[in-house]
């Protein structure tokens, strides 16, 4: 059961809200670390958790109010400069936005949070109160089992808004600020926030000692929040996901493009009228075609405008990033400023979601590998301190995003021999590649560089998991690296997962569609060039041997007749040519997804415009299913026994 | 004094905040309720658009709640407006600052929908005390 039916719907705007929220304030603590002084930070900050206080309150959220009370507490103090940052006051404040955040997770699987690490608000006292040491700071976490009794005491000592303080004067002041007597001190006339505070410190107290411990120890940041929660989760992450936040300018955009629409269908409707009363006079047809003629152009209008409302900046994406890299940089003992640029490029929403973990990855990766240690960057001349971009763009119809280091740089000929020493690739293969060829071994699965294993990266999985995810957003990413100098991650996505640019490809008179950006070049199939190589079909084409696939033969059909084309595609595994019939032109299909029924290697249906139904094929599917369904016989024997025979007739 | 067609300003920066007023002002009967993000876009609103009541938090970018008030007083044509006061604090400065500046009322978060209909009891008995 969730502790707060009833608020569901406003948990989730409170924690889509504050979730960005923190987020900021997690990237201003970066900045703030770097100009401690800046009182615009500070009061940002501030606002930040006194804002994240309230709404708390009014979820019930009395440990997240306590935690972000004393937060607030101690930043009124710093700006008003009555304390000054040192580190141990600002691991203190990281160390709290990072229990905030927990108690986030908390709160979206729909169970209210237990109070903060002691430690941690021991350590929030004593920083308020400006004692905070470093021997305090470094002290360890204490013992889960001990954790009790400490947090007992911390309990039972006045708050800095302790009730009792401020309750006998509330009155007075209430009188003198509403010119009001409060009539008798009823319960009723006593504002409900101090109670609040009351009940949160008496529940506390009457907490058995296990119920604190149970909260204190499930704190812990490797702990994700659910394997002890209830199983709500995946429902409220459903719920949070299914959320958008949209200017409403853009709304009101859609809601005028349906008044017209609607303005037009009316007239089609007189129109049709005239017409099946017989009126077929130049005027009239003249009239109807100007009215489709309008609908059309609305019509691509409100698909815009709609697509638009899913558009949101990649800026609240990237706002969690810059935090990640300086933990990890301090981590691994270098000094790293993630620059941002680029925060304002839109990007469907649904992709913001998929690129998170990809980012943060290569982000890691840059962190980790790309950038030297500081004795050797020092030793190579370059500035201690490293910068790694997060760039994000338009490029036409795509978006690009950069994660860029200024490291040492990726060495192709080591990469190939770690390549060859894991067995992944042989010697000839290894021979054969070029700069950019060895530089994508690293998408290979279980490929490490690291010769040792850190917490941070080197488990050899990743980054193909990486490129998986940019893939089956039919996006593709590349490597660009120069040694010494630094490695460039490049990730281009298209605008929107709801339009698919399709090539249209006829087998006989059936055509098909297949996605666009798996297409390099389209070249004629001459007999001649066909060369048969370890019995299978190929061509070369520049140098590259590639293998040749009937699409009748990936789809199961009888060759009608001897292909004439070949379609150059590039596939994650692999590049070969797909042999067609002819073609049929290209597309921007609007793909229906086939729920109920859908066959092997068909991603899709879309309608073309003479209203034809045409399947759209997703080719790695249907390589796999080659493999898969011959069972035994290698792919290679199928392939020459099918298309041999064909191509040469 | 209640009339439920009275026109609320209610004015935060959170807009969960902004929602969570509005849905109390619902209960309690209020349903004709305009939102602002700060001080200065209230400012602008109630200069273009009449309205009956201000419900405003303090902290707030751009021009805070306290100020918002000063504005609102120091304008001959919004001085009568009734202004109610929320923040997360319950400090006496502030509460005395809130009464210097005029507020109507202050209000603590979290409250319930009852203590804002007593908050606003208060201030209609008030305001109705003075048109008698």
């Amino acid at each position: 059961m969730s502790d707060f039916s009833g608020m569901e719907d406003l948990l989730q705007d409170f924690l889509v809200e504050a979730g960005d929220l923190l987020s900021g304030v997690d990237n201003k603590l970066v900045d703030l670390e770097r100009a401690p002084n800046d009182t615009g930070l500070l009061n940002d900050i501030f606002r930040g958790f006194h804002t994240i206080k309230g709404g708390a309150g009014f979820l019930n959220a009395a440990e997240l109010v306590t935690l972000c009370h004393l937060t607030e507490n101690l930043f009124d103090k710093l700006r008003n400069g009555e304390l000054e940052i040192t580190p141990e006051v600002m691991d203190v404040i990281l160390s709290s936005t990072g229990a905030v955040r927990d108690m986030f997770g908390y709160l979206e699987q729909g169970v209210q949070p237990g109070a903060a690490d002691p430690h941690l608000i021991e350590n929030l006292r004593l920083a308020i109160a400006g004692s905070l040491s470093h021997e305090v700071a470094a002290q360890p976490a204490p013992e889960p089992v001990r954790a009790a009794a400490p947090l007992r005491a911390v309990a039972a000592a006045p708050a800095p808004v302790a009730p009792s303080a401020t309750e006998p004067d509330w009155n007075v002041l209430f009188e003198t600020v509403t010119g009001t007597a409060v009539a008798a001190p009823t319960p009723a006339g006593v504002p409900s926030a101090p109670v609040v505070m009351h009940q949160s410190d008496d529940e506390l107290a009457h907490k058995s000692p296990e119920q604190i411990i149970k909260a204190a120890v499930g704190r812990r940041v490797t702990d994700k929040p659910g394997a002890s929660g209830p199983v709500g989760r995946r429902d409220s992450e459903k719920q949070r996901d299914n959320s958008i936040r949209v200017d409403t300018a853009r709304l009101d955009q859609v809601l005028n493009l349906s008044g017209e629409i609607g303005l037009t269908k009316n007239r089609l409707n007189a129109l049709r009228s005239d017409i099946l009363n017989g009126r077929n006079d130049t005027e009239t047809l003249h009239a109807l075609d100007l009215a489709v003629s309008q609908l059309d152009l609305l019509v691509s209008d409100l698909q815009n405008a709609v697509m638009k409302t899913r558009m949101q900046p990649i800026g609240r994406l990237f706002q969690k990033y810059p935090r990640i890299a300086r933990d990890l940089a301090r981590n691994l003992g270098k000094d790293v400023e993630l620059v941002l640029s680029g925060e304002e490029t839109e990007i469907d929403k649904t992709m913001i979601e998929d690129l998170s973990d990809p980012i943060i990855h290569l982000i890691r990766n840059a962190v980790d590998h790309g950038v030297e240690e500081t004795q050797e960057r020092l030793a190579n001349g370059k500035p201690e301190k490293s910068n790694v971009r997060l760039e994000a763009r338009q490029e036409g119809d795509h978006i690009v995003i950069l994660v860029a280091d200024d490291g040492r740089g990726m060495n192709a000929e080591r990469l190939r021999a770690k390549a060859v020493e894991k067995g992944l690739i042989t010697d000839e293969e290894a021979n054969t590649m070029d700069e950019r060829q060895s530089f994508n071994l690293v998408f290979l699965p279980g490929f490490s560089m690291a010769s040792q294993i850190s917490d941070v990266s080197g488990r050899g999985v990743g980054m193909d998991v990486v490129r998986t995810n940019i893939q089956k957003l039919n996006g593709s990413i590349e490597i660009r690296s120069s040694m010494g100098k630094g490695t460039t991650f490049i990730i281009s996505l298209p605008l929107t997962l709801a339009i698919l640019p399709v090539l249209l490809v006829r087998l006989g008179e059936q055509p098909f569609a297949v996605p666009l950006s798996m297409v390099r070049e389209i070249l004629p199939i001459e007999p001649a060039e066909v060369q048969e190589v370890g019995g299978r079909a190929t061509m070369v084409v520049r140098g590259e041997v590639l293998p040749i696939m009937p699409l009748s033969s990936l789809l199961g059909w009888d060759p009608v007749q001897t292909p004439e084309y070949g379609v150059l595609m590039q596939s994650a595994e692999q590049s070969f040519i797909l042999a067609i019939d002819s073609f049929a032109g290209r597309e921007d299909a609007v793909i229906k997804s086939l729920d109920d029924f859908r066959p092997k290697g068909v991603a899709g249906v879309t309608t073309l415009s003479n209203g034809q139904i045409v399947l759209i094929l997703d080719m790695k599917e249907l390589l796999g299913a080659l493999g898969d369904s011959r069972g035994g016989v290698s792919r290679r024997a199928l392939l020459a026994a099918m298309d041999v025979p064909a191509l040469a007739a | 004094m209640s009339d439920p067609k009275m026109k609320f300003l209610v004015v935060d920066d959170f807009s969960t905040m902004r929602r969570i007023v509005r849905n109390l002002l619902k209960e309690l009967g209020f349903t004709n309720v305009d939102e602002a993000e700060d001080g200065q876009i209230a400012l602008q609103k109630l200069n273009s658009l009449p309205f009956d009541f201000v419900v405003t938090d303090w902290n707030m970018p751009n021009m805070d709640g306290l100020t918002l008030l000063q504005n609102i007083r120091a304008t001959p044509s919004l001085k009568h407006l009734p202004v109610l006061m929320i923040t997360a604090e319950a400090k006496k400065e502030n509460i005395i600052a809130a009464a210097q500046a005029g507020a109507s009322g202050y209000i603590v978060k979290p409250f319930t929908a009852a203590t804002l209909s007593e908050k606003l009891e208060k201030i209609f008995e008030k305001m109705g005390k003075k048109a008698a």
